[in-house]
């Protein structure tokens, strides 16, 4: 069953130049127990998707969807209050900056305790407060902290990074959400702190049979272990579909370049022989370009690219380009 | 080959605090020893806290080593916390470009700046040679008016690398200056550097997390543990047959 399909998600935003459109008819549509990655450079739009979906983006936004439905309740016809209600229970989200996220000025036992549900406590009122600090210790326990009790009792100024990020993900984690959408999670992190993270990620996948919906701009981490892949640029999506087929034989020539430019995987690479790179910078959203918004970046670019491409779509393989790379082996079997 | 730089057993501890009247020393660095060649690139690696940004401190000139020597083309310009005034031959650019540069002034001031507490150059030939070095860096000249928030964060850290290369520097200290890019602009990036290094024989000194950007880019490999160097050789070898334990549990993430 589906448990997230949105369609035509188009964000906007009011300026006294006029309306900048930072996310353009993105479709996204998620099954319970998936990885979905949302790939794509800074200024793409990845984190303002997330933030629509969970419904935190300021009134300066303007959200429209054809739908936005969550296990079949469309969620932009709810009111506030249930909408609220909903993402409550059934989402979680862990933000960029794990630090800065967490509130300064309480310990870290408070700000999980704060994020139990009333629901799960069992036993009566008095004895509430020993089975809040068993909660709390088991939380911390099931992602990846021993020193709970040193943990508990400071402040996140005083943690790493890497252990900051794992509060926020006990935090997400306490409601048994269905979605959890992890907002770069491992930016900060170093190598080793990284593993353990997507690790952790990981197990609560496939034990608890949560989705994840992971954005990220590093390509190469989330290639082994994602279902399904949505490349963005600069708020459009150019192409989606198994994270195998993505990545392996990618149509669109925004992916071509961004696998090329890895050098585990860009192949026949001598050493220190200069990367595949597109020409020029990603272009502020208040100057984009009419039509596809790679245009005046794309090699394959030609007259025709002044026209938004339509997604199409094969095999769950979408992609939106008028000049679609395709492998000559395929266009023997077509003809 | 005479090596560019040529680093002798530095040692780094700092003090800190450990009671009313004891202090307690923290040794940083332990008895490290290299050196570059011309035209090569050194990648360090290594886990958190085993002092690779302590090192590169010390090579740019902005912390003083306790005991050791460092020696640019045969010359000591440091020798056990002594340090000769020049800061113009080795050069860093920072994590960040977006927070290392100062919002506040303009990109050709900020070049100026660099030059006029450097060299004895005239406005005239300053202005020269800003030119010159923006567009070795692929940035235009009308950029000398342009503030920093006017770029892009790839543009900022090509502006952060015409900072570093207008001195004309022998040796280029990178602190994880390519892990906060994005994987297009980083490729853009480290396409201008080895293009830079093949003109002009640069030497890198590239400190990273990014495995497999040191394997593209460097030519010697060193492994920092708790501030010793674990292993020191050819990348590639180094790759291919890690010796100690550090290295090989580092290769294997």
């Amino acid at each position: 069953m589906q448990l997230l399909d949105i369609r035509n998600l188009t964000i906007e935003l009011r300026t006294e130049d006029g309306v900048i459109r930072a996310v353009d008819k993105v479709n996204l549509s998620l099954k319970e127990g998936e990885v979905h990655a949302l790939v794509g450079e800074s200024g793409s739009g990845k984190s303002l998707i997330a933030k629509a979906i969970v419904g935190v983006l300021n009134s300066r936004w303007t959200v429209t969807a054809d739908r936005m439905h969550w296990q079949g309740v469309d969620l932009m016809r709810l009111s506030a209050e249930k909408r609220r209600k909903i993402v409550s229970k059934d989402m979680a989200m862990i933000y960029q900056e794990p630090s800065r996220s967490l509130d300064p000025t309480a310990k870290i036992f408070e700000q999980v305790a704060e994020s139990l549900p009333e629901k799960t406590f069992k036993k009566g009122f008095f004895s509430r407060n020993s089975e809040r600090k068993e909660k709390v210790k088991a939380l911390l326990h099931k992602v990846g902290i021993r020193e709970h009790v040193k943990v508990a009792s400071s402040y996140p100024h005083e943690l790493s990074e890497g252990v900051c990020q794992k509060v926020m993900i006990a935090m997400a984690i306490a409601r048994n959400p269905k979605l959890l959408i992890a907002d770069e999670p491992t930016t900060a992190l170093e190598s080793t702190t990284r593993a353990q993270i997507f690790r952790l990620l990981k197990s609560l996948n496939q034990l608890k049979n949560m989705s994840i919906l992971m954005i990220s701009h590093e390509l190469e981490e989330i290639t082994h272990w994602s279902h399904a892949m949505h490349v963005l640029y600069c708020g459009q999506m150019v192409e989606a579909g198994p994270t195998q087929k993505v990545f392996y034989e990618p149509l669109h020539p925004y992916t071509q370049a961004l696998v090329k430019s890895l050098p585990d995987y860009a192949q026949g690479l001598a050493h220190k022989e200069p990367f595949y790179a597109l020409k020029g910078t990603i272009p502020p959203l208040q100057h984009l370009p009419i039509g596809c918004r790679l245009g005046p970046r794309c090699p394959q670019a030609q007259k025709q690219c002044v026209v938004t491409p339509l997604q199409n779509k094969s095999h769950g393989h979408a992609y939106a380009c008028h000049f679609p790379l395709f492998k000559d082996k395929q266009k023997c079997n077509q003809s | 080959m005479q090596p560019v730089l040529k680093v002798q057993a530095l040692s780094k501890s700092f003090r800190s605090r450990a009671g009313i009247f004891k202090r307690k020393h923290i040794q940083v660095l332990r008895e490290i020893s290299f050196a570059v060649g011309p035209g090569e690139t050194l990648a360090i690696i290594g886990e958190t806290g085993s002092g690779k940004s302590t090192l590169a401190k010390l090579l740019a000139g902005a912390d003083h080593a306790d005991c050791g020597q460092i020696l640019l083309d045969g010359k000591t310009i440091e020798d056990d916390g002594v340090r000769q005034n020049q800061c113009r031959h080795i050069r860093m650019i920072f994590q960040d470009p977006t927070r290392s540069l100062n919002p506040g002034i303009t990109i050709g001031d900020m070049l100026d700046d660099c030059l006029k507490y450097n060299t004895g150059l005239t406005s005239l030939q300053r202005n020269k040679k800003i030119k010159i070095t923006l567009s070795r860096v692929g940035l235009l000249s009308e950029h000398y008016e342009y503030y920093p928030h006017m770029f892009s964060g790839g543009q900022l850290q090509r502006v952060a690398l015409a900072r570093a290369l207008i001195l004309d520097p022998k040796v280029v200290v990178l602190d994880e200056a390519l892990s906060s890019l994005d994987p297009s602009v980083r490729a853009q990036t480290v396409n201008l550097l080895l293009q830079l290094q093949k003109e002009s024989g640069l030497s890198f000194i590239l400190i990273t997390h990014h495995l497999s950007l040191v394997k593209h880019m460097s030519d010697q490999l060193l492994v920092l543990s708790r501030g010793k160097v674990v292993e020191y050789g050819n990348t590639a070898s180094i790759f291919a047959q890690p010796k100690s334990k550090v290295t090989q549990r580092l290769l294997n993430v």
